[in-house]
Parts: structure tokens; sequence; C-alpha cells
């Protein structure tokens, strides 16, 4: 098992039901392979340096997991057949200075995610709308 | 000689502050190897030492690649955006 971390822009014509339906596809690949989900880190809707597929702004999202890299084929492989995901990319820790690292931003990725968290999930409990 | 140099020779600002790792996605890091047309900087002009400019070159491209920081920056995004992007 190592340590990675996936950042995914998602296309930002999408819903916000649509996005966060996103990410949990992502994840949900991840845990299929055995995976395990750390910890996710959204860094909301920002402009793009460039424009990608004519958009020129993007959602990020970077999600922290360990798996084994038979997991991040397959993550990559589905990302690749997916339309509403502007780019993708892995980024494996390996060597313990990066590890250490690793660490350090899975604790600032939960922290705010909790604080998120507490502040939004009695609010949103809406249907997901279906994807034609 | 010494008149020639644009740049005053500094200490590597990553030692400096005791960095192990660079993060890609942490801008305010990066900035200090950009140039204003977001061009990698060398060396000889930032002071960095060498293993903390293989880190930022390596950041700095990932960067890049998804979209943070722009690869190239022409006369229209001159005009359009100076120093946005970077907080």
């Amino acid at each position: 098992m190592n340590h990675y971390e996936t950042l995914i822009v998602i296309k930002p014509t999408l819903t916000e039901e649509e996005i966060k339906a996103q990410i949990e596809r992502a994840k949900s690949i991840v845990t299929e392979q055995n995976g395990e989900i750390l910890a996710t880190d959204d860094m909301g809707m920002r402009k793009l340096a460039y424009p990608i597929e004519k958009q020129e702004r993007g959602y990020y999202s970077v999600i922290y997991f360990t798996a084994t890299g038979e997991a991040v084929h397959e993550l990559e492989r589905q990302m690749r057949y997916n339309e509403d995901v502007l780019r993708f990319m892995t980024v494996k820790y390996s060597s313990k200075k990066e590890i250490a690292q690793f660490e350090k931003m899975l604790a600032k990725a939960k922290k705010t995610e909790s604080s998120q968290s507490a502040e939004e999930s009695p609010a949103q409990e809406q249907s997901e709308k279906e994807e034609a | 000689m010494a008149e020639r140099r644009k740049f005053k020779k500094r200490y590597c600002r990553y030692c400096e502050q005791k960095v192990e790792f660079i993060d890609y996605k942490d801008l305010n890091m990066l900035k200090y190897s950009l140039s204003e047309r977001y061009k990698i900087m060398p060396r000889r002009l930032t002071g960095n030492c060498k293993k903390h400019q293989e880190m930022v070159t390596t950041a700095i491209k990932r960067a890049r690649q998804t979209a943070l920081i722009p690869y190239i920056v022409d006369r229209k995004r001159v005009v359009e955006n100076p120093f946005e992007l970077i907080k």
C-alpha cells in the first residue's frame, strides 16, 4: 500500500450536487480496489490559469488515500473516460520526508474538513439529480 | 562584473525557512521562484540551493499541469491579469 494524493478538476458547468457526486464516484473507485480514503480537501471553484476545454473556471478537489498501484491505474482509467473531469493528477509519496509532508497535509485537510462538515451537513440533504 | 549583476545574491529562501518538501498546491511557496511571466527563475538569480531548486522545479511543473499557474503569459494575458492569479 502506498500513499497517494489525487487532484481532480471538475467542470464548472455542473450543479453542486453533480460535483459532489463526481467526487464520491472517484472515492468509490478507490475503495472498490481495497484502497482507504484518508481525507478530502475541497479547494472550491477557482479560476484556471489557462482555458481547458473552453472552460475558464474549475472545481478543485484533492483526495488523499492509501492504495495499491492497480487502484490508481483504475482510477486514472476511469477519469480519462469521464468527460466532466477537466484535469486529474496523482502524486505518489514514497520517501520518508515525503510521507512526513503527506501526514502534515492530511492533518490540515482533516481540520478544514471537520469545520466545513459541521456547518454543511444539517442543511443539505437533497436528492441527487439523475444523470442523463 | 559586479555591475552587470541585476539581482543581489541571496541565500536560499527555502533553506532559511527549513522547508522539507514543496507542495505544488501551495502557490505562496512557488512564488519566490517565478518571474513576472511565470517562468522558473534560475538559481543564479534567486540564490536557491540545488536541492530546493529541484523541488521547486517539479512543483512548478505540476502546478502548471493542473492549471494552477499558467505555462506562458503572452501580451493578451499580461493586460488581463497581471498578478491576480497568485494571491
